[in-house]
């Protein structure tokens, strides 16, 4: 699986939004023992499956 | 081995900035390597050289203030310095640092370290003439003044071992005298005799005074200059300063003197070379104090205060002052005035800011606050 390269900031956004969408009921991507949202949320973007990205507009991505 | 046209593509490649890829030009060239082992070290330097760089949304600016102000607080309060044999006494720790961020047009105690080109640099005797001919000699370094309140005059005695040392002779203080007091000079048994317009008692001590203050020779902002040896070469330090017009003297090396005034710097030099003069002060003063503090903090608040074109002061007169939105001025200093004003004025805030959201409570363009989410294209989502 390819990792994306996201700041800290941008991946601490992804994870917040996505542990926000699992939290109200989402379907989750992976198979999992936890029951934590965000645990879920960040296994996800280990596995980069989260369907959310960053819009970069004015900076350059590095 | 020499580098290939190949290697050098793929060091230009890298995307590192000039002053690095030339090192590493330089320490490659003419050095036994392997395919292998050139991929190590230019990975190592890519790889070292991103890490070093900051993440897009960090607040930098934040981070240099608190770097510098840790420090700051260490510093002792008053310091002087004495550079040199002795005598020159200049103003360091954090009257300094205030001073340098203050972009302050004339610095407590201006100072120059002039070095010399090699012939003169090597020679004690020539490098003493040089200190003489830019030293401001006075009436009292060449002899002394008595006033004859008998006669109404001025009484000049002059020191003729003074006078050759300088290499300025009597004639030539007479007649400079003339030109700056306007008033007849004469020669009378190896004294200048002078007589005050009126012959009262004020006028006479008043013309006393002013030749006391009259620059006879040297550079007129120049109120001392100190030889010292350093290494080979003897180095001059000078109490006052006048880079423009040291850096026209004879011996005089310009690309290696230098002076504690920035805004001068920025005057006779140009605009970048004040932005190095910035950080070269800020940061010796701070080594000076035993802190070390990363020069990328310092050369932040070096170009904030330089990239208008012009030194600006961080505070009330400068980048704090001259900010664009209303709410981070008024955040910063008489905010009741500032409001005021650009209610009277109609003024707009465009919230661009970190300090205007911060006060209308808005997420700020920092860090988490300004990264963008969108759904990914279902052709980049990962099954």
């Amino acid at each position: 699986m390819k990792a994306e390269k996201y700041t800290r900031y941008e991946r601490a956004r992804i994870v917040g939004a996505r542990a926000l969408q699992i939290f109200m009921g989402a379907p989750v991507y992976i198979k999992t023992e936890s029951i934590d949202p965000l645990e879920v949320a960040l296994e996800e973007m280990r596995l980069g499956v989260i369907p959310i990205t960053v819009k970069r507009d004015r900076r350059t991505s590095r | 081995m020499s580098l290939s046209e190949e290697q050098r593509e793929q060091i230009s490649g890298l995307g590192l900035p000039q002053s690095i890829q030339e090192a590493l030009l330089d320490g490659l060239e003419n050095e036994q390597f392997t395919k292998a082992q050139f991929d190590e070290v230019i990975g190592q330097v890519k790889s070292d050289y991103d890490h070093a760089g900051v993440e897009p949304c960090e607040a930098v600016g934040v981070i240099a203030a608190q770097s510098i102000g840790e420090p700051g607080t260490q510093m002792t309060m008053r310091t002087f310095h004495y550079a040199g044999v002795a005598e020159i006494n200049v103003t360091l720790g954090l009257p300094r640092l205030i001073e340098i961020v203050d972009a302050r047009k004339i610095p407590s105690t201006p100072t120059m370290t002039i070095r010399l080109e090699p012939d003169y640099a090597r020679d004690r005797d020539l490098a003493r003439e040089v200190a003489w001919a830019i030293e401001s000699t006075s009436i009292l370094h060449l002899g002394s003044i008595a006033t004859d309140l008998a006669e109404m005059n001025v009484l000049i005695e002059l020191n003729h071992e003074a006078l050759a040392q300088r290499k300025i002779t009597d004639e030539e203080v007479a007649e400079t005298l003339r030109s700056e007091t306007g008033l007849a000079v004469e020669m009378r048994d190896g004294m200048l005799v002078m007589a005050p317009e009126e012959p009262s008692y004020r006028e006479l001590l008043q013309l006393v005074e002013k030749i006391k203050r009259l620059s006879l020779k040297g550079i007129d902002g120049i109120k001392r200059v100190v030889i010292r040896k350093e290494g080979d070469e003897y180095v001059l330090y000078t109490e006052g300063s006048a880079l423009k017009e040291v850096l026209e003297f004879e011996g005089v090396d310009p690309a290696r003197t230098k002076t504690n005034n920035i805004n001068e710097i920025g005057e006779v030099l140009g605009i970048e070379a004040a932005r190095n003069a910035i950080i070269n002060e800020a940061t010796d003063t701070l080594r000076e104090q035993g802190l070390s503090v990363d020069v990328r903090h310092i050369m932040l608040v070096a170009d904030i205060m330089t990239c208008d074109g012009e030194v600006k002061q961080i505070g009330r007169h400068g980048v704090s002052g001259e900010k664009a939105s209303v709410l981070a001025r008024a955040a910063f200093e008489v905010t009741v005035n500032h409001i005021l004003d650009a209610a009277v004025r109609g003024d707009i805030d465009d919230l661009r800011g970190v300090t205007e959201n911060v006060i209308v409570g808005q997420p700020i363009q920092l860090g988490t606050g300004d990264v963008q989410l969108v759904a990914k294209r279902r052709d980049e989502v990962i099954q």
